[in-house]
């Protein structure tokens, strides 16, 4: 539609300006209808409309166990007084001032209000609070539930790396149950650590009848040649080699050394279920260890894996472009008007190539991926085609229209020269042609990277695979890690295809 | 050297471009077509290298008729036709030395597909736009060229061929009254000092009165005026008339009226 100008002189009113205002208060709207104001009426009569029908909607939603309309008003007047209030005082005012409308539109010579309109667009800004539940005082008040989870996205590099450690243990056997011939204690050798236990035999915890515990038997344990002054952990390990941490009165018993690097404590034998394959004369084995942190920082495992997955990500965004290219450039040949306007058959395919591919392009990537999920699984290759399929479809446009753009005076002009037809492509078509490919292209591999990062979320490879994953376990120091590699890369993918976008346009 | 027999164009919509035009154009001739917008002297261009293939009508070049000529026939007669335009038609983005070469291609052989060219092509290319004055712009993209300097460029393309004719469609109608000039000038040494026949449409009176060894004048496709020099020097404003239509009025071209 063209530009018209809108300023006509008014018809007459079909109607005294009396009878419109009653009209309009009747039904609203229809007085303006009766004053030939056709369609200001329905605009007025569908918004007064849908603003009582969602109010209705709203109303039953916060009290929907009273049995009456008014009722339920009652109820929710009582539970949302402001939002009820402004909204039923913007319905009273509306109908007013649509009659005192209706009444002026009648009058000849007089212009269109927009007052009536600000008031619609009011009550509809206040509706559309209240339905899509914007809570300010929520945001503010739990704004401190916000801040540890965002602030380690916004610092995750406590979590990028570790150190190694080294481990300093010693263990002693015992026997369970004891019998004549109790091992002995380990030997001494000096400057090695050394464990002893007292005895070296005895019973283990058990329960009664009752679930209730029996303590098995007190060892006394002496530990002599450990680093001084670290924590040590003592372990149990029993005949069928599960290892667990030993607890005293429910919490893990940790102990520290002296200056000397020796200590001294009691162990109450654990509970252990045997099987009774295993029954028998039993060796445990119990350990003192001490673990210490040597060594410079390496990288930790999520950044590893952030940094691999990254990778991961450009190459799936290189590879879907590469392959959009590929399949996208025949395909732009037959979606280009001036090549396909020869017969009605090449204008039918130009037409069918053009819908097919604005169907594709108007369909996300992010389905696309679902759907590739499950069609070749989770990982990369799903992500590969999702996005190649979205890339095919946006690039088949923009190269068409790149054709579609070329200027045929160079073609007319190498002609001239007495060139040949595939001299005429090389010279006048190509070069016209090769610098919005470049530049489409590469602007496609940017936004392929870009997206990839959302595809992993829904199991297309890439980082975003790893990024949800660390989301819900709430692991959000991994979780920074990655957002800030997608950051950076986003960030160097961006300039550095601007950059080459700009040489060659 | 050139001579066009009764040529008829009828494009395919129903438009009839040109209608029974017939002249000839002697060996050094330099003539101009004048006719209003869409009178059919682009068509008329267009047809004697056979851009546009005509409806009717034959086209002699040299004793061969271009109309019946195909394939590598055709292409040796294009070659010897240098062409330039309204709107110069260089590849923009290309530089100018290889929009310069382009020129040379209905001479090279294979190798030109690969953007490679002879040093002696090379050599000529920078000679002819020694010519007309731009060698020093030789590396540039075309389009950070001016319109004057480009259409020197599509003059140094037109030289490459080592033409024996040139067809100047509108050559100067882009460009301000001082540049046309300058581009008809140099139009006019090839005609005086090589021989070359010039072909060439021209909007402006003042310009053919100055530049036109003979005229023809067109009017919806039909020739309406035939003159020599000395008759266009003494042309007057009902015959300009005749040609243009009653509603024309004279432009002056640097400033008289």
């Amino acid at each position: 539609m063209g530009m018209r100008t809108v300023h006509r002189d008014k018809k007459p009113s079909l109607v005294p300006p009396p009878a419109a205002a009653v009209a309009s208060l009747v039904v609203p709207g229809f007085g303006q209808m009766l004053t030939r104001q056709v369609w200001r009426g329905l605009l007025i009569m569908g918004s007064l409309a849908s603003i009582i029908a969602l109010f209705i909607w709203r109303v039953n939603g916060i009290a929907h166990r009273e049995p009456t309309l008014l009722a339920m008003i009652n109820r929710s007047l009582q539970r949302r007084p402001l939002f009820i209030v402004i909204v039923l005082i913007g319905i009273v005012l509306m109908w007013a001032l649509n009659v005192w409308d209706a009444y002026r539109q009648a009058q000849p010579g007089k212009q269109p209000g927009t007052g009536i309109f600000i008031l619609i667009a009011v009550v509809f800004f206040v509706l559309g609070w209240q339905i899509s539940e914007i809570d300010l005082e929520k945001a503010v008040v739990e704004l401190p539930d916000a801040l540890p989870p965002l602030s380690r996205v916004l610092w995750p590099w406590e979590a990028a790396f570790t150190r190694e450690t080294e481990t300093v243990s010693a263990e002693a056997p015992i026997l369970s149950p004891c019998d004549d011939n109790p091992p002995p204690p380990p030997e001494e050798i000096p400057g090695e650590p050394y464990l002893v236990a007292e005895p070296t035999c005895g019973d283990l915890s058990d329960l009664d009848e009752n679930n209730d515990v029996i303590p098995g038997t007190t060892l006394h344990l002496i530990g002599r040649g450990f680093a001084p002054n670290t924590e040590t952990q003592i372990w149990w390990e029993d005949p069928i080699g599960q290892e667990f941490r030993v607890r005293k009165e429910g919490e893990y018993l940790t102990v520290m050394t002296d200056s000397e690097g020796s200590f001294e404590t009691d162990v109450v034998m654990p509970y252990r279920l045997i099987p009774p394959s295993a029954e028998g004369r039993l060796i445990h084995f119990i350990s003192a260890r001490q673990t210490s942190e040597v060594g410079g920082l390496l990288p930790s495992e999520p950044l590893m894996l952030t940094i691999e997955r990254m990778v991961e990500t450009i190459f799936l965004g290189m590879m879907a472009t590469a392959f959009g290219i590929v399949f996208s450039i025949p395909i732009s040949f037959l979606a280009a008007r001036n090549l396909m306007s020869g017969s009605w058959l090449s204008l039918l395919v130009y037409y069918l190539t053009r819908t097919v591919l604005n169907i594709i392009r108007s369909i996300e990537p992010l389905i696309w991926a679902l759907i590739a999920v499950v069609w070749v699984g989770l990982g990369p290759f799903a992500g590969i085609i999702a996005l190649t399929v979205h890339s095919i479809a946006a690039l088949g446009k923009l190269y068409s229209e790149a054709i579609e753009g070329i200027d045929a005076g160079p073609i007319e002009a190498i002609q001239a020269t007495g060139a040949t037809s595939l001299q005429t492509i090389m010279y006048a078509v190509i070069p016209q042609m090769i610098p919005p490919f470049v530049s489409f292209s590469i602007y496609r591999w940017d936004i392929n990277v870009r997206m990839s990062t959302v595809i992993g979320l829904v199991g297309g490879g890439g980082i975003g695979f790893i990024l949800i994953q660390y989301i819900r376990l709430l692991d959000y120091r991994a979780a920074g890690i990655a957002v800030w590699f997608i950051a950076f890369t986003v960030a160097i993918l961006d300039y550095v295809s601007s950059e080459i976008r700009q040489r060659f346009v | 050297m050139l001579e066009v027999r009764n040529l008829t164009k009828v494009y395919d919509d129903g438009t009839v471009a040109l209608k029974d035009v017939s002249f000839q154009v002697e060996q050094g001739e330099f003539l101009v077509i004048i006719g209003l917008s869409g009178s059919g002297k682009s068509t008329l261009l267009r047809c004697i290298n056979r851009l546009i293939d005509p409806t009717e009508g034959q086209i002699l070049w040299n004793g061969i008729d271009v109309t019946a000529a195909e394939g590598a026939e055709l292409r040796q007669i294009r070659r010897k036709i240098g062409m330039i335009f309204q709107h110069f038609n260089l590849v923009k983005r290309s530089s100018v030395l290889m929009n310069v070469l382009s020129g040379r291609l209905g001479y090279t052989q294979s190798s030109s597909l690969f953007y490679r060219f002879s040093p002696s092509d090379r050599q000529m290319a920078l000679d002819a736009l020694e010519r007309v004055g731009i060698s020093n712009q030789a590396t540039k993209r075309a389009d950070e060229l001016s319109g004057g300097q480009q259409q020197r460029v599509g003059i140094a393309r037109a030289l490459m061929q080592q033409p024996e004719m040139i067809l100047a469609d509108e050559p100067v109608a882009s460009l301000d009254p001082v540049l046309a000039h300058s581009i008809l000038g140099y139009l006019e040494t090839l005609n005086q000092e090589e021989g070359m026949s010039i072909l060439c449409s021209l909007h402006y009176l003042d310009l053919v009165q100055r530049y036109a060894n003979s005229v023809i004048g067109l009017r919806d496709g039909q020739v309406v005026y035939r003159g020599t020099k000395k008759q266009i020097q003494s042309m007057t404003d009902e015959e300009f008339k005749e040609i243009y239509g009653e509603e024309a009025i004279r432009v002056g071209v640097g400033g008289e009226i």
